[in-house]
């Protein structure tokens, strides 16, 4: 594969522990280009995590390819380079934070890729200044709220600016408020250019994605623009999800015959729809 | 588990916090050398002294110090009553079958001095420096070892991740205490075959958790292209001052001193 972009060719993974009938993932066909905003989601044991650690070859396909740029992550001669263009945030920022200090966490990665002294400090600066938090970076993230931490998690990893983020259930630990930061903070840099890949179990958190994933028992059940998925109600329904409220009110109205734009995404934009037309 | 306190740092302005890592590290590696290899009553005094001054000038609270005492009295106890007894020489008084000897009374006071210098000087050395500059302190002293191919960065990277991890398995393993205290675990019963089944119920899910957890910071490391490099904005950060190399010199004097007096004794 020489096109730029995430390629899954024909995955399959299973675990050694897992019984034989229930595969991780089955038969995953996927491409995901550069600047995309990819939400995957499906309920828990689905296979998101899977899916979201071949990406940059954490874990190795049992069967099939996962390509990143055209690099093939079964080599491990690329895997250097593959883990610089995708960068990965999880889901409990405790167990990616590393260092005793703030500033120390987001050279972590920084000083594994030997860059020098003063990139390092200019990138640390960057990179706090990016998620607001400048003021914390001579601080423990032992003393950091959980919003906090996922910030710093978030901050290490874009300061070594991968082509491709990846964020697996990164908003499973948050409060509300620290949830909505963090989505305003992905839309920001998805706006900027950057390829966005977000696992979640809640739908709600995908509607700014431009395609969505639904993933279940391994393999893709469903994918198209947020507005496209969420209205197979049925659908969703028979794998244990509900669309966000937005898109089952959207779905009421079309069902009563009000025709709704497909692009609309948040509730603004539903009210500011509905308002221009009365 | 909360109140564990070896090891806690303490944030502080005194002197001793302002010092190089390495300087405390250098001083602190003296005197443990120097309490096992020459247990001279001279050397022990010289360190004993300053040890307490060195808790003085940390501003260490003496009440604390003597309270922390307690969680290793028996251990002080069973060494001191050891030698006492178990050392042949003249017997000062009797006890039944067993006598105390001078010599025992001597030797177990010079064990004594010792535990009792190793304890303060690596609790001094760890109230005062912070995990962040005790690894930069050690990495940046041992930076010269790897040019034997002795894996020091990664063993760095190993210490300063305990460190960073240390609160939060005490956290875990309080959450996990006060869930098998709501199903009925006995943490304070008198029998204890119960208190121990208790604390079992802890360590069992504490280790799990830890094992999972070191998995997902294997992962963590490996996604952010962990080679094992140096860390060196830590070791940009570390300044040796004047002052610095003024301590080492004079506890490498007061040790040497020491030494003379005892083989000249």
């Amino acid at each position: 594969m020489d096109i730029e972009g995430i390629e899954l060719l024909d995955v399959s993974k299973k675990y050694k522990n897992a019984r034989a009938a229930n595969a991780a993932l089955s038969n995953v066909n996927l491409t995901i280009l550069p600047g995309q905003y990819v939400g995957i989601t499906g309920v828990n044991g689905s296979g998101k995590s899977t899916l979201v650690r071949l990406l940059n070859g954490l874990i190795q396909p049992g069967r099939g390819k996962v390509y990143v740029d055209g690099l093939d992550t079964s080599n491990p001669g690329h895997l250097p380079l593959i883990r610089r263009l995708v960068g990965v945030v999880f889901q409990n920022p405790d167990n990616q934070l590393l260092s005793p200090l703030v500033e120390e966490e987001i050279a972590f990665g920084l000083e594994n890729l030997d860059l020098p002294l003063q990139e390092i400090s200019r990138r640390i600066e960057w990179a706090l200044q990016l998620v607001g938090l400048e003021a914390m970076k001579h601080h423990s993230p032992n003393l950091l709220s959980g919003g906090q931490k996922q910030k710093v998690a978030l901050a290490a990893v874009l300061a070594m600016k991968p082509k491709y983020l990846v964020l697996d259930e990164p908003t499973s630990m948050l409060d509300t408020i620290s949830r909505k930061e963090l989505l305003d903070q992905l839309k920001t840099l998805h706006g900027e250019g950057m390829t966005i890949i977000l696992s979640s179990h809640n739908p709600e958190d995908l509607v700014q994605a431009d395609r969505i994933i639904v993933i279940d028992q391994g393999s893709i059940h469903l994918q198209g623009a947020p507005w496209e998925v969420y209205r197979q109600e049925a659908e969703l329904a028979a794998i244990g999800l509900e669309p966000p409220g937005l898109y089952m009110l959207l779905s009421h109205l079309t069902r009563n015959e009000y025709s709704i734009d497909g692009g609309i995404k948040t509730t603004a934009e539903l009210v500011q729809y509905i308002c221009s037309r009365l | 588990m909360v109140g564990i306190k070896l090891g806690q740092y303490v944030q502080g302005d005194s002197l001793l916090h302002s010092l190089d890592p390495r300087t405390k590290i250098i001083c602190c590696a003296l005197m443990v050398l120097g309490v096992l290899i020459n247990p001279d009553w001279h050397l022990l005094i010289f360190y004993l002294l300053t040890t307490a001054l060195a808790m003085k000038i940390s501003g260490m609270d003496w009440h604390f110090a003597s309270r922390s005492l307690r969680s290793i009295r028996y251990l002080l106890l069973i060494t001191f009553a050891f030698q006492a007894v178990l050392t042949p020489g003249n017997p000062v008084f009797e006890l039944g079958l067993l006598s105390v000897t001078r010599e025992g009374l001597r030797l177990g006071s010079i064990n004594l001095a010792r535990l009792l210098i190793l304890y303060f000087v690596s609790m001094v050395l760890l109230r005062t420096t912070s995990p962040f500059k005790l690894s930069a302190g050690i990495e940046a002293l041992f930076l010269p070892l790897s040019k034997l191919k002795i894996p020091i960065h990664d063993f760095i990277t190993i210490l300063s991740i305990s460190f960073r991890f240390i609160p939060t398995l005490i956290d875990q393993a309080v959450v996990i205490k006060n869930a098998q205290q709501s199903r009925g675990a006995q943490f304070d019963a008198p029998k204890l075959g119960i208190r121990l089944k208790s604390y079992l119920a802890i360590l069992i899910p504490l280790f799990e958790t830890s094992l999972s957890r070191a998995g997902d910071i294997g992962e963590a490391m490996d996604s952010r292209c962990y080679t094992g490099r140096p860390n060196q904005l830590r070791i940009s950060r570390l300044h040796m001052k004047p002052l610095d190399l003024a301590i080492i010199v004079f506890l490498l004097l007061g040790s040497a001193l020491g030494t003379f007096i005892s083989l000249m004794g």
